[in-house]
């Protein structure tokens, strides 16, 4: 009934289009649970008696202990730029997100360079103080190291959510509570962190599952994982129903999470409260409190990404510059296909956000769960789960043509539909959050009074709210071309023919342990995300600054 | 009769009950009619039903003499020639004041838009604002051009949700005579809502009072 | 309105990509290769043949996968992967044809090809184990069975096993000794190993020149790509390092990384003449040498630097063993806990 009066209310063409797109992700995932009914593959039994304890333990401490650190290390960055003002604070509100440009497999390859045996410190010990120490003090490729990797290269997101949560909290807040006398790590431990445990959590949460999903740093490491499971299972054992098996339960673990995330949260969701508040004022550090903050805040940026920079460009260096041309061609393939996708997902993602807009907050709930359902799926499923829709699809225009002579000619798999496809799959979750929360932003009544002034559902949009949007979808589509260009194993499965990006060049080179042909790539890589989030951020402080004025 | 409602009942959510219940309202053209309440009453929900923001569960509206909501039939919000100003005014904030006061009369002629345009910001004294933005207006300057593109269209019924909420005491008497002026001027049917009684009587206006 | 007729733009748009244009002459590779010397020979290729070649670069496994998927409709007409073992595994998958044709058998010796010509090798490579020099007499090194023994205690370095080059070489062991003295010798390795299996081939090699351990287990090319590195302290450890073939009635396990003409491929002629091509002696000596390998056509000397190595007696049997014993080594290490 409430669906029904929701509709009426709405627009048919918006609804028919959401349920197309809708159904068009789903797709691709029941292709693959469905191979959960049949009988248990051949291997099953010997990946549970054998591997499964491991696997389980690996994941579990390293998306625990990964999500754990980048939740106090993001947190806690994101109260000291919030809360404090010292130089270097103004570029450190943005250069904290840079670690994000740095794929975690580009990361992983680039520490363990670096400390390894014929690395420039090891090397450098040796040759000029004679020095050869223990190889376990520099081992990194182990478990610690892998949980380094992601802590530092995917703390951002945690730093991101907490920073804007922290932005919108009243300044009375602060002050009253120093007013009774309480210190500031006591303010920060009991205050802040339960204030801003929905948006901690949010974001580590996110880091999870990127934890979880990451095929390239766990690889690399040789550390067992569920990801690397499936892999071996599928690829290497050809069994597909066992890999099945192993990613429904890695997804059972990723709803625990998020059932555990909703349970931290307390149920409560952030309020977009308005501009009356008066924002958190910062306040001048001095003395060795100012050099601490300073020494942290810069000490994180050097490690998550001034350090692999600087090493990448010196193994560029070392690799006598490589083939500029190739590195442009690739630059470019990797430049129109993430910025063709993030238009594309973006489209889709706004149809459906819209229409959640429209709908009951049941209905509106379900489109966000659906629509993070790819984020949750380790990537490899999500692949084959896309190349049997396509491929089914090619039947089907097959079969028109044949059967009824209708000229189509259309071949779906094997072309860049098919990634793209891959992408939306994968990345509608982040781009329907993007518009949600822009949504949320905006409210309700400009739309309604676009409403009474006589405009339908579909004008209203085009001409009230998609010029609103303008932020949320500058955000949004520079959120998933970042994902995209650092996108692994997606690309390497679907590519079409003569089809190189980035990051898959950088991966092959790379695993090839041609680390410095690796470089160029990875250096442009880095680029690329880099000047993203220098649009992302400073296109928001432009906004917040005429908003001010 | 200009706006005519007969055993209005709604919810928003069905375990939360009838936020408005067996209502019924006539209202006569020209009248200026206020509803009074306190918050959680139901009054600006009335409002939003005779918008057509929302269906009723049950009940029947009718505006000018034509069914608006009701007997299974249900008119979308943009058909329904109602005007309402919101409690925060939703001016679009990548409109001009000009666009803003334009964007309900655009099947007009250019010429006679800008004309139409020209008049409504005469009648709520904010002549020369046509390039100005909404954030670089004043609240109640605001709600005046909020006002002067609710009436653009020109509307049979005129919606007034919380006109004086957000105002401090000072301007508050201003805001009060200049908006009694306008609606009075331009003769359209008016209900507002508002938790002061004060407000109705200023805008001599016929209280209903809702509980 | 005007909606609907954009998004049938967009739509109509999207569709159009799908649509691949198919040039006249052409054949589409799916290969794991991906040295920039090999678009040479490719390149080369269609110079002399005017076939177009279309490149589609992968994992291995995932493009087997990939194909078995695609089946009937597979636009892929040639499978290139870098074991044995794997080619074996896309016959099993029904995805590859048996090709014979007199050139092929005559540049490709017989125990490096399908026995039933599914498959064909390319490229050669042994898995060796390396010493340091300073520590270890040569002399003391007796093949991979000697490796268990207690002389080795704490000093063997080798990778995961998930590493289908350990898989190979487990699975060469089953089908030599059979799959009892392969379980108890992956024992014997287990308990010797210097640390828990990490890292590529390279990072062992590293790790016996750091002292972590005395001998290791590796890929040949590995080798030649440090001794090329750009890196000096790489080439250092290259230097720092012999190399032992072992040698007595089984030899030294090879592999290879060849190629198969795929079952339903839709440019099979053209597929044949590519596989031809690379395994003639114009194309090999590049081929190989691209990845520090050895060239499987014997009218092809190997490398200088190959050779420098001195000659080896490869294990005799048939490559196609490698295959059918993977899954019973795949087993093993998992119960032995090599991980």
């Amino acid at each position: 009934m409430q669906l029904l009066k929701k509709i009426k209310q709405g627009s048919p063409g918006w609804f028919l289009l959401t349920a197309g797109i809708i159904l068009l992700l789903l797709i691709p995932n029941l292709n693959i649970i469905i191979n959960l009914f049949g009988k248990a593959g051949e291997n099953w039994e010997h990946v549970r008696d054998y591997l499964l304890i491991n696997y389980f333990q690996n994941s579990l401490i390293l998306v625990l202990a990964s999500g754990l650190l980048a939740a106090f290390l993001g947190a806690g960055l994101a109260w000291i730029i919030a809360a404090y003002d010292f130089p270097g604070r103004n570029f450190l509100s943005w250069g904290l997100i840079l670690p994000l440009a740095i794929p975690p497999y580009i990361g992983a390859y680039v520490y363990q360079g670096m400390f390894s045996y014929t690395g420039p410190l090891q090397t450098f010990l040796r040759n000029d103080f004679q020095l050869q120490l223990s190889q376990q003090y520099f081992d990194f490729m182990n478990i610690r190291g892998a949980i380094f990797i992601y802590t530092i290269f995917l703390f951002p997101y945690v730093f991101l959510m907490t920073k804007a949560f922290l932005s919108r909290q009243s300044a009375s807040l602060l002050e009253s509570s120093r007013l009774l006398g309480k210190n500031d790590s006591t303010i920060f431990f009991k205050i802040i962190l339960p204030l801003s445990r929905g948006a901690v959590v949010a974001g580590s949460s996110l880091v999870m599952m990127e934890v979880l999903n990451d095929y390239g740093v766990v690889k690399y490491f040789g550390i067992s994982t569920f990801t690397t499971a499936i892999f071996k299972t599928w690829f290497g054992m050809g069994d597909l129903a066992t890999a099945v098996r192993l990613a429904v339960m890695a997804m059972l673990v990723i709803f625990v999470l998020l059932f555990l995330e909703k349970l931290l949260r307390g149920g409560r969701k952030y309020s977009y409260s308005t501009s009356n508040i008066r924002p958190l004022s910062r306040r001048k550090l001095k003395g060795s409190k100012k050099v601490l903050a300073q020494f942290f805040c810069y000490g994180v940026f050097f490690f998550g990404f001034l350090l692999p920079t600087i090493q990448l460009l010196y193994w560029s260096f070392l690799s006598r510059g490589g083939e500029l041309l190739g590195t442009l061609n690739f630059a470019l393939t990797s430049f129109l296909t993430g910025g063709g996708a993030a238009v594309l997902i973006l489209t889709g993602a706004v149809i459906v956000a819209t229409t959640a807009r429209m709908s009951s907050s049941f209905i509106s709930n379900l489109l966000a769960r659906i629509t993070i359902l790819g984020y949750s799926i380790p990537g490899a499923v999500i692949a084959v789960g896309v190349l049997l829709f396509m491929l089914q699809l090619d039947q089907i225009f097959l079969f028109l043509q044949t059967g009824f002579g209708i000229e189509i000619n259309l071949v779906l798999s094997s072309t860049l539909v098919m990634l793209i496809f891959a992408y939306a799959v994968r990345f509608m979750g982040i781009a329907f959050n993007s518009v949600n929360s822009g949504y949320q932003k905006i409210g309700e009544s400009y739309f309604e009074a676009s409403r009474t002034l006589g405009k339908g559902v579909t004008e209203t949009f085009f001409k009230i709210d998609l010029p609103m949007l303008k932020p949320a979808l500058m955000s949004g589509f520079l959120l998933i071309f970042i994902e995209i260009m650092k996108e692994l194993p997606l690309t390497m499965i679907l590519r079409p023919f003569n089809f190189d990006t980035l990051a898959t060049k950088a991966f092959e080179y790379a695993s090839d342990e041609m680390i410095y042909r690796a470089a160029d790539l990875s250096l442009v890589l880095i680029f690329f995300s880099t000047a993203a989030i220098y649009l992302i951020t400073h296109h928001r402080r432009r906004k917040n600054n005429a908003v001010e004025n | 009769m200009q706006l005519k409602i007969d055993n209005l009942t709604f919810a928003y959510n069905k375990k939360e009950g009838n936020i408005v219940e067996n209502f019924n309202l006539e209202v006569q053209k020209g009248e200026v009619v206020a509803l009074v309440g306190v918050s959680g009453s139901g009054k600006s929900t009335v409002l939003r039903l005779t918008a057509g923001l929302e269906i009723p569960d049950s009940g029947k509206i009718s505006i000018a003499g034509q069914t608006a909501a009701g007997d299974h039939k249900f008119k979308a919000a943009e058909k329904r020639k109602v005007g309402m100003v919101f409690q925060d005014y939703a001016l679009f904030p990548h409109l001009s004041v000009e666009k803003n006061i334009a964007f309900g009369i655009d099947h007009l002629s250019k010429a006679n838009r800008k004309a139409r345009v020209r008049r409504l910001l005469e009648l709520v004294n904010l002549e020369g604002f046509e390039k100005r933005y909404p954030h670089q207006l004043s609240g109640g300057q605001q709600q005046r051009i909020a006002l002067a593109r609710t009436l653009a269209p020109g509307p049979e019924l005129l919606l007034l949700d919380e006109p004086f909420s957000n105002l401090d005491a000072e301007l508050k008497d201003k805001i009060r005579r200049d908006l009694n002026e306008i609606i009075k001027d331009v003769g359209v049917t008016t209900i507002l809502v508002s938790h002061d009684r004060e407000d109705a009587e200023f805008m001599q206006a016929r209280e209903v009072l809702m509980s | 309105m005007r909606k609907l007729i954009v998004l049938t733009v967009l739509i109509g748009l999207v569709f159009s990509l799908g649509t691949s244009v198919l040039a006249a002459e052409e054949v589409n590779l799916y290969t794991n290769r991906h040295y920039d010397t090999d678009e040479e020979i490719l390149d080369r290729f269609t110079e002399e043949t005017g076939i177009e070649v279309n490149v589609l670069k992968g994992d291995s496994d995932q493009l087997i996968e990939r194909i078995a998927r695609e089946g009937e409709n597979t636009p892929a007409d040639l499978l290139i992967t870098a074991d044995a073992g794997r080619l074996h595994r896309a016959k099993t998958r029904g995805i590859l044809q048996s090709v014979k044709t007199e050139t092929l058998t005559q540049n490709v010796p017989v125990n490096l090809k399908d026995q039933d010509n599914y498959w064909y090798g390319l490229t050669m490579r042994g898995r060796v184990i390396v010493y340091a020099k300073d520590r270890v007499d040569p002399s003391d090194l007796a093949g991979y069975a000697d490796l268990t023994s207690d002389q080795w205690q704490d000093e063997i370095l080798v990778r995961s096993s998930a590493n289908i080059y350990n898989q190979s070489l487990l699975a060469s062991l089953v089908s030599i000794y059979g799959e009892k003295w392969a379980e108890e010798w992956a024992a014997g390795i287990v308990d010797n190993m210097a640390r828990k299996p990490q890292g590529n081939d390279r990072a062992q090699a590293t790790a016996v020149a750091a002292g972590e351990g005395d001998l290791a287990i590796i890929n040949t090319y590995y080798l030649g790509k440090m001794i090329n590195s750009d890196n000096p302290a790489e080439v250092e450890v290259a230097k720092s390092l012999g190399i032992h073939f072992p040698e007595g009635k089984y030899g030294t396990h090879v592999n290879v990384s060849g190629a198969g003409v795929t079952k339903y491929a839709p440019n099979k002629k053209n597929a044949v003449k590519l596989l031809e091509y690379l395994s003639s002696a114009s194309a090999q000596k590049y081929f190989a040498s691209a990845n520090y390998e050895y060239p499987v056509n014997p009218d092809v000397e190997a490398s200088e630097l190959l050779q420098s190595w001195g000659d080896f007696k490869a294990q005799g049997i048939n490559l196609t063993e490698l295959g059918v014993h993977n899954e019973a080594a795949v087993k093993i290490f998992n119960r032995v806990g090599w991980q």
